[in-house]
Formats: structure tokens, sequence, C-alpha cells
């Protein structure tokens, strides 16, 4: 006990240095405002944001991520959304018609977990043959300047992916009203969606295995000492490869694992992609390119900031403002509130 | 000094003609270029180009073509990706066509006054992205951009929105000819400055910049003026080109502002070469007209022509960085004997 005394500090004097940080602040300042918009606006603002939120986590996680290792600004992050879309649409509708003749109750609750599944999968897969096909190409042949390169790699993607997807599949609207038919629960007195609960826990419960994930395992810390130093990792063994094609899969999965869940909101056309890559942009450039585990406060700090912009101002104009709050931020502090450990982000 | 005598060769005799390569020379005009030039003049009085469709495919072109000079100056020289271009066009329209329509200005003055606001807004970014680094940049005038489109898709009462705004031509006539020598006359005038700018010291300083800002802060180049400078400049050739598409098409939507024009001058530029500010207009000519047959001929198939924007673009930054400038100059080089090789064994 003795031991661990001289080596902490206070625990008090600890949770002050800590909230008095910038993240701490930002924190305490949201919680704040939060509570200022549940008493003036109602608990609805403060449900919506929460839930939409860890959506937007799970979204801005994966971009961060393939910042912090590879480099890459993807700008083709709200494709692999809508890819996820689309795939949970043409997965789910089939089983949700053969169910409505033969009537399961137990299917019927696990149908939407196969499309977002197979939303996953086919992410992930996307990712690979990207970082093959593409990326690594690149990188084979000059790293000179890679980020404005490779940036420029994923325009032309997101290009190809929304044209593609248009050319196959129509500019359609290609959307699900519910997955699951139940009734709205009753939360704080707001009635809300089983979805929106459920997508939520999905939401969760994946930010907790994948930061398990980069925390713990052999991989995860691999993965981890890329992202802070390259060469260093080359060094001790690690197989750059390797990792990169490993995190542009989680990152695409992990996106296309959004779309999917969010496809009750979110219904699947070409260009559904471009608000969520906004959204995703914010989160990252708000919390600091390359912070993984920030991407959750920052994205409950968007989704609140949008709800709260949709009721007092307009809905129309929630893009505008929080790109105004996004730029200030990058202005005062362009390694984000929570700063980064990602070496390489202020190198060209 | 009689003509006889040319075997003395003084320097005043030589002095007309130096001069004059000298002058051609500051200002980026070749040989080959001034050929390009006159084809393109006598273009709409050639058979097939001087249809009214194949006119207006021209005009389109020419347009592209003189922003992808505009796009280049900042991109290629201090290797800044303007991602908010087309905001900074929209501005310039959008101004012009107001002013046309609330105070009964014309056009053609209106133009030249589209011009400040949008200087002013680059003037602006200049500023707000002058601590910013490559892709910080980037994404700040993408932000920027957005935030712009926001705007103009809000204030409804003033640009009526997504309705979109007519604004009057430039002339009564049907024809597109007049219009080409127009806009062709606008692109000459953009290649002309933004050449001989780059071909004085400001390009030097630009390129130093553009490729290590330290290093050139080191030499003693102040980057905040010449990023600003640069900024400023590219904004205000856009605001331009911006009104001329406003008193050309006569109508304007937020559309004009979208990311997706400005990856399309991007990609164009891109193919072209970058830093050469020539190569993107030689290339919007077949480029735009290769695009436009596509459109028309495969209606069947929409987008197909935006999914080879992004074909090429990811194939000549992965293959051919140098883009079609690189061709012609090894082209050239071949010609005129002068390889690489050979200039470096000259210089050992």
């Amino acid at each position: 006990m003795a031991e661990t005394a001289l080596k902490k500090r206070s625990p008090f004097i600890e949770f002050v240095s800590k909230a008095t940080s910038s993240a701490g602040l930002t924190i305490i300042f949201t919680i704040i405002i939060a509570i200022v918009a549940t008493v003036v606006a109602g608990p609805f603002t403060l449900l919506n944001a929460i839930v939409t939120g860890g959506m937007w986590a799970l979204l801005a996680a994966g971009l961060s991520l393939v910042f912090g290792v590879m480099n890459l600004v993807n700008f083709a992050h709200g494709e692999f959304f809508m890819i996820g879309g689309l795939t949970a649409y043409y997965v789910f509708t089939p089983i949700s018609a053969y169910l409505k003749e033969n009537p399961s109750p137990f299917l019927t609750a696990l149908a939407p977990f196969a499309g977002i599944i197979a939303a996953t999968i086919v992410g992930a897969l996307v990712g690979i043959v990207l970082e093959k096909l593409v990326f690594y190409q690149l990188r084979k042949r000059t790293k000179e300047q890679w980020v404005m390169n490779s940036f420029l790699l994923t325009v032309g993607i997101s290009v190809i992916i929304i044209n593609g997807v248009q050319i196959i599949w129509g500019t359609n609207y290609k959307g699900i009203t519910s997955y699951w038919d139940a009734k709205p629960l009753e939360v704080l007195g707001v009635f809300i969606s089983v979805d929106r609960i459920v997508v939520f826990g999905i939401a969760m419960v994946t930010m907790a295995i994948f930061w398990y994930f980069l925390q713990r395992t052999t991989t995860g810390r691999a993965i981890r000492a890329v992202s802070q130093d390259e060469t260093g990792a080359q060094m001790v063994g690690i197989d750059l490869n390797r990792i990169q094609v490993l995190t542009l899969a989680l990152s695409s999965a992990l996106a296309a694992m959004a779309g999917a869940s969010l496809l009750f909101m979110f219904p699947s056309y070409p260009t559904v992609g471009l608000k969520p890559l906004y959204i995703a942009w914010y989160v990252v450039i708000l919390v600091g390119l390359g912070n993984v585990a920030g991407a959750l406060v920052g994205g409950f700090i968007v989704a609140l900031l949008q709800t709260l912009t949709g009721y007092f101002i307009g809905v129309t104009w929630d893009d505008v403002i929080p790109t105004a709050f996004v730029m200030l931020i990058l202005l005062i502090r362009p390694s984000g509130l929570f700063g980064s450990e990602v070496k390489g982000v202020h190198e060209q | 000094m009689t003509q006889n005598s040319s075997v003395k060769y003084t320097y005043e005799e030589q002095e007309p003609i130096e001069r004059i390569k000298r002058l051609a020379k500051k200002f980026g005009i070749s040989p080959v270029g001034l050929l390009s030039l006159v084809i393109l003049l006598i273009l709409p009085f050639i058979p097939p180009f001087n249809q009214e469709h194949l006119l207006r495919w021209l005009v389109g072109a020419a347009l592209i073509a003189a922003q992808t000079i505009a796009f280049d100056f900042t991109t290629g020289y201090i290797n800044v990706v303007n991602f908010g271009f087309a905001a900074f066009l929209g501005v310039g329209g959008y101004t012009s066509a107001l002013l046309a329509v609330n105070f009964g200005i014309s056009p053609w003055i209106g133009i030249f006054l589209g011009v400040i606001p949008s200087a002013v807004l680059g003037f602006l970014t200049g500023i707000l992205t002058l601590r910013l680094r490559g892709i910080f940049a980037a994404l700040m005038s993408w932000f920027v951009g957005l935030a712009l489109l926001g705007l103009t898709r809000n204030l409804t009462e003033l640009t009526r929105g997504p309705l979109g705004l007519n604004a009057p031509t430039f002339l009564e006539t049907a024809s597109n000819r007049p219009y080409f020598y127009i806009i062709v006359a606008m692109m000459m005038v953009t290649y002309l400055t933004l050449r001989w700018i780059t071909n004085a010291h400001y390009g030097l300083a630009f390129r130093a910049i553009g490729q290590n800002i330290d290093a050139a802060r080191a030499s003693g180049i102040n980057p905040t003026y010449y990023r600003v400078f640069n900024f400023t400049l590219q904004c205000a050739f856009a605001g331009w080109l911006g009104g001329f598409y406003a008193h050309y098409y006569g109508i304007l939507t937020p559309a004009l502002m979208a990311t997706s024009h400005t990856v399309e001058v991007l990609a164009i530029s891109y193919v072209g070469g970058r830093g050469s500010i020539w190569g993107g207009a030689f290339t919007a000519f077949p480029f735009v007209f290769l695009i436009e047959f596509l459109r028309s001929n495969l209606t069947e198939l929409p987008g197909l022509h935006l999914i080879l924007y992004g074909l090429l673009l990811i194939l000549v930054m992965i293959f051919y960085p140098g883009g079609v400038a690189q061709v012609y100059d090894t082209i050239r080089d071949r010609i005129t004997n002068r390889s690489p090789q050979n200039q470096s064994a000259a210089a050992d």
C-alpha cells in the first residue's frame, strides 16, 4: 500500500488536475450544457444526442485510428457507411419478408443482427481490397507527401464508390422504417424507439470491445505502437503491412456497422455518406486527430451540438453551426481538445 | 552594323528578339502554347465544333480549364489543397448575380465586383489556415467551403436556396460563340497573371514553402505573407470565374458550391500535372469532351463519367504523379535531345 501511495498523488489533486485540463474542462462544460439544454428544451434533446452520439463515436473512432496508423486522411469514410447500410438493407429485407410469412418471434428479434453483421464483414472486405489495391500501391512507390497524396486517393475512391453504387443500384432510397416492430419505450417521459436503444447498446458494446482490443491485446498494442512510432514499431518486429491492412479493415468495418445500425435513420442512397463523413471529421478534429478514446466523448459533443442547433435555430442549420464550431477549435487548438499522441500529425 | 555583318553578332542586335523571348518566358508563353491557343481560337469555326451543343461543351471546358489554372496556383505551389474552391467560385457568382438582380448592375461590372467578397474570404481563409500544415489547411478550407455552402442553402431570402437564382446573361444572343471568346480571354488573363507571378521570385518562394515550410522560413521567406497572398489571389480568380458561370448558365444553385465540383477541378488539375499551371488547362479540353460525350451517349449509366474522374485521379496519383505536363516535358526533352541524364552529365 505504501508503495502505491508513494507513486500516486492524492486522488483529490489527481482529480482536480484532470478536471482542469482542457479535456476535463470540455467534458465538464459539455455536461453543464447538456443539463441546461435538458431543463430548457426537455429531456428529448439529451436522449437524442446520446443515442446518435454513440454512432458518431463509432464512425469517428475508425477514422481516427486510420489516421493514427496509416497517416491516412480518409475522405471515403462516409462511403463505408453507405456500403454498410446497403448491405444491411439487402440482407435484412429478404429475411424480414420471409419472416412475415413464417412468423417466428425469436428469429425476428435476431434478423437485424444478421444485417448488421453482414454489413460489418462487407465493410472489412472493402477495406482490405482498398488497402491492397490502392494505398499499398502508392506506399510502395513513394512515401513523399504521403498524407496529401493518400487523401486525394481517398477522394477518388469516394467518387468511384458513390457513382458505382449509383449505376448498379440506382439513386432511390433504400431504407426501412424500423428493425424491431416493438412499442417505443418510455424513458424520462420521452418515448424512444427500441431501435435507437438497441443501436446505442451496439455502439457502446462495440466501443468497449474496440477499446479492450486496442489496450489489452498484442495486435491492438502493435496497432498503437505503429501509430506512435512507425520506425520504432518496425524495429521491434511488427509487420507494418499486416497492421495497415488490419487497421483499414477495422475502420471500414466500424463505419459499415454504423451505417447498417442507423439504416432506419439514414436510408441508403449513393451520397448518404457525405453527412456522416462531415460529422466524423468534426468529431475527430474536435478531440484531436488520432485520438481514438476521445472519439467517444467527441461523438456526444457533436451530437449534442447538432440537436441543440436543430432545436433552437433550425434543422437546416445543423451543418453550419457545428462547422463553425469545429473551425474555431481548429484555430485555437489544431491538435484538438484532448490532444493527440500520434506522431507525425504535424508533419506534412 | 549592316545586315550582312551578322557574323559579328553584337548584343544590341540580339536584344529585340532576346527581349521578346525573355518576356515570353516571363509570362510562360511557349511556341507550342501559342499554337494551341491559335487552334483553340479557330476551333469554333471548324465544322464539328461549330454546332451549338459542341460550342457549349467548349465553353464548359474552357471554364474548367481556367479553374484548374487557379486551382493549381495553390495546390501545385504552396502545396495546400483548397478543398473549398467551389465555394469561393459560388461566392463570386452569387455576388455578381445578386448585384445584377437587385441593383441592376451590368454583369460586365458585376463579375469584377464579385471578385471582392471572394478575395476577402480567401484572405480570411488564408489567415485561418496559416498556422495549419498541409492536410489541416485542406480540412480547414473544406470546412470553410461547407459553411459557405450551408449559408447559401439556408439564406433562402437572399439566394433562393435550392430553387436556384436566375441571373441575367452577358449577352442577348443565343449563340455560344461569343461566350467562348469571353471565357478564353478570361482563361488567358488568369494564365498570364499567374504564370507571371510564379515565374517571378514569388514562384520560388511558393515552392519553397510548399516543400518545407521550416526550411523556407529559415532561409528568410515569410510564409505568412506568401501563403495569404497565394490564397487571396486564387480565391479572387475563383470568384471572377464564378461570375462568368453565373452569367453564362443564367442560373445558380448551391450545388455549384458542393465539394463534388471541387473534386472535378482537382481531378483534372492533377491529371494535368501539379505545379505546371498549364497542364490542367490543356487536359481540361479533351477530358471535358470525353466526359460530356459519355454523359450524353450513355444516359442509362449516369455517373460513369464521374467514375472516370476518380479512376484517372487514382491511376495518375499512383503511377504517373507528373501527369500530362510530365509527358510533354519528356517528349520535348527527347526532341531537343536534352534528356535529364544528359543535363546532369553536363552539370557534372
